[in-house]
């Protein structure tokens, strides 16, 4: 450190206060500089290209519905839309940074509106890009086939990707919700994990043991992996309608924000 | 100005901070002493709204931490060195901690200049060492121009330099009418850098006064003297209060008189002294003294055998 502690204190600086759109900012920075987001894009991409390419080159008889091809990875990557949720948390919990966010912004509420804010912002955009960059890759694969996307009808092609990409923003939400309620990165993964992958698993299970219980089937498609399907490719086949699923999976995030902002409200930092 | 009224912290049934109550002025540095375990961190937590008391308040210029409106500008805060996301370079930590406020790039350049991590602030923070953690805490710390600094253990790891550097920046920024609260193990440190002191003990207020208040309060002047009938003069210094310890045939310590008072004794009965030297207690001694009780992680004496070194020597 140099002998110039006259600078330190005498350079006026136009340091005003906090805002929301600066603490927007700030959550920006700091997503965006730190490698695990970008691991988490890159895996997204690498997932919903290569199965995108899968199963256009490999499309079964009578396939009336070719987007399917472009959001079917969802089933996938919304699992890495909740991680990275998580690790957004929970590396600032396991770092010791969290201090200094909380000292830098004191107001916790906000501070978890912007973080959710900026993750669900992030992944919406970065889901989109990745979909339309998929949908251009396989097409000329489809074409092989005869088919193609009907990018003028919006039920056909462009609404089944923006609400791909809104699934993504709220599994995205979910995994925020519970790095702040549970601090520890390997717990809130395990969490997020078991709700996603593994609840769907033991419903189902416990479903084909005990097939009176239908309130266990009733209730396992209002689980966010079952809702996903139904919200972005709505079908009279699916158990629950578009409005349905898009506030069950808005439940599901809200609960969890909701479940975070009680634990960082109320507990020390 | 951080003013505590009767803060009380409780984890469980462990009492961390038990009614504190204490006002950190401006324009002076105050140094937060105590053993570890003895509520400093905790009370400084508190302060910046981290943890919640369980009891009491502490206000920053009349207002809660949490209602600051712009908290970087108002109170600078170093807690420990790693309060940095380990995968994130120190600049843009410091630019994502700059961005909640506005604060411009260029003020992050100058923090950075300032604290010297320039040639580090493009690497990883997970790599620093303890030093340049700590210049970047406090790089942080400098960002909004605070008028209250509140740093815990600052100068722990940093090389001589940067202890030098702390100190003359704390004490220029005290002279700036800033508001400085600082803690520190090292007493000598701090008694060169304090000019008024808490002294906290298993989470009380055990002193709350200006530094050389404290240290006469709580240590004994003695002097050292030196004469060839160092005998003959103890006697004539024996009185009440007056303690006279001998460690060789020719010197003395003697407490309970001044050092003029042993001169004029000694000129009265013609006794020639070679040395006298009053020795006043340190920072050191007065806080050793003051928490000698309160030190809940205790070490073992270490057997002070001096004597056989001494003969090996010889």
């Amino acid at each position: 450190m140099t002998a110039i502690q006259a600078r330190a204190t005498h350079i006026p600086t136009t340091a005003s206060h906090v805002s929301l759109g600066r603490q927007l900012r700030s959550e920006l920075i700091k997503l965006l500089s730190v490698r695990g987001t970008w691991w988490s894009v890159a895996i997204v991409a690498v997932l919903t290209v290569g199965i995108a390419v899968l199963f256009g080159a490999n499309l079964p008889e009578g396939m009336n519905d070719p987007i399917m091809v472009i959001v079917a990875p969802v089933q996938f990557t919304m699992l890495l839309a909740g991680i990275l949720g998580v690790i957004s948390v929970t590396g600032e919990y396991s770092t010791g940074m969290i201090r200094s966010t909380l000292t830098a912004n004191p107001r916790r509420g906000s501070v978890l509106a912007a973080k959710a804010a900026v993750l669900a912002a992030f992944l919406f955009a970065v889901s989109l890009v990745i979909f339309v960059a998929a949908a251009l890759i396989v097409t000329p694969i489809l074409a092989a086939d005869g088919v193609t996307f009907d990018w003028a009808t919006p039920d056909a092609a462009i609404l089944p990707i923006l609400s791909a990409s809104a699934a993504m923003a709220l599994f995205s939400l979910i995994g925020v919700g519970l790095g702040f309620l549970l601090r520890s990165g390997a717990g809130a993964i395990a969490v997020t994990v078991g709700i996603i992958f593994v609840l769907p698993v033991i419903f189902s299970l416990v479903g084909s043991f005990l097939p009176d219980l239908t309130w266990l089937i009733d209730v396992a498609n209002y689980l966010p992996a079952s809702a996903a399907p139904s919200a972005i490719l709505p079908s009279d086949l699916s158990a629950l309608n578009a409005a349905e699923a898009w506030l069950t999976l808005g439940g599901w995030a809200a609960v969890s924000l909701v479940a975070g902002w009680a634990a960082l409200r109320g507990r020390d930092a | 100005m951080i003013t505590a009224e009767g803060l009380g912290k409780r984890y469980g049934d462990k009492v961390a901070v038990d009614d504190v109550s204490f006002t950190v002025r401006p324009g002076s540095v105050t140094g937060f002493l105590g053993p570890n375990g003895a509520g400093k961190s905790t009370t400084m937590r508190m302060i910046v709204g981290l943890d919640r008391p369980t009891s009491g308040r502490v206000m920053i210029n009349g207002q809660s931490y949490t209602d600051l409106r712009a908290p970087l500008a108002e109170v600078g805060v170093l807690l420990d060195a790693k309060a940095v996301h380990t995968g994130r370079s120190a600049r843009n930590h410091l630019r994502a901690m700059a961005a909640t406020h506005g604060i411009p790039a260029s003020r992050v350049d100058e923090v950075i200049e300032i604290t010297g991590i320039g040639s580090v602030a493009r690497k990883r923070a997970g790599g620093f060492s303890l030093g340049m953690g700590q210049r970047l805490g406090i790089a942080a710390a400098l960002l909004g121009d605070p008028h209250t600094l509140i740093l815990d253990e600052p100068v722990n790891g940093l090389d001589p330099e940067g202890v030098r550097w702390v100190r003359q920046f704390v004490r220029h920024a005290a002279s700036e009418g800033r508001t400085v609260l600082l803690s520190s193990h090292l007493m000598s440190e701090m008694a060169q850098t304090a000019d008024h002191v808490i002294v906290l003990g298993r989470g009380k207020v055990l002193a709350d006064a200006p530094l050389p208040e404290l240290v006469r309060a709580w240590t004994t002047e003695r002097v050292h003297v030196r004469s060839p009938r160092a005998a003959e003069l103890a006697d004539a210094l024996a009185g009440t209060d007056v303690e006279v310890t001998s460690s060789d045939r020719f010197t003395l310590d003697v407490t309970g008189l001044p050092a003029s008072r042993i001169g004029d004794i000694a000129a009265d009965r013609g006794i020639a002294v070679h040395e006298l030297t009053p020795t006043s207690g340190s920072l050191e001694d007065a806080y050793l003294a003051l928490t000698g009780d309160s030190v809940e992680y205790r070490t073992r004496e270490v057997p002070q055998d001096v004597a056989p070194l001494e003969e090996a020597r010889a």
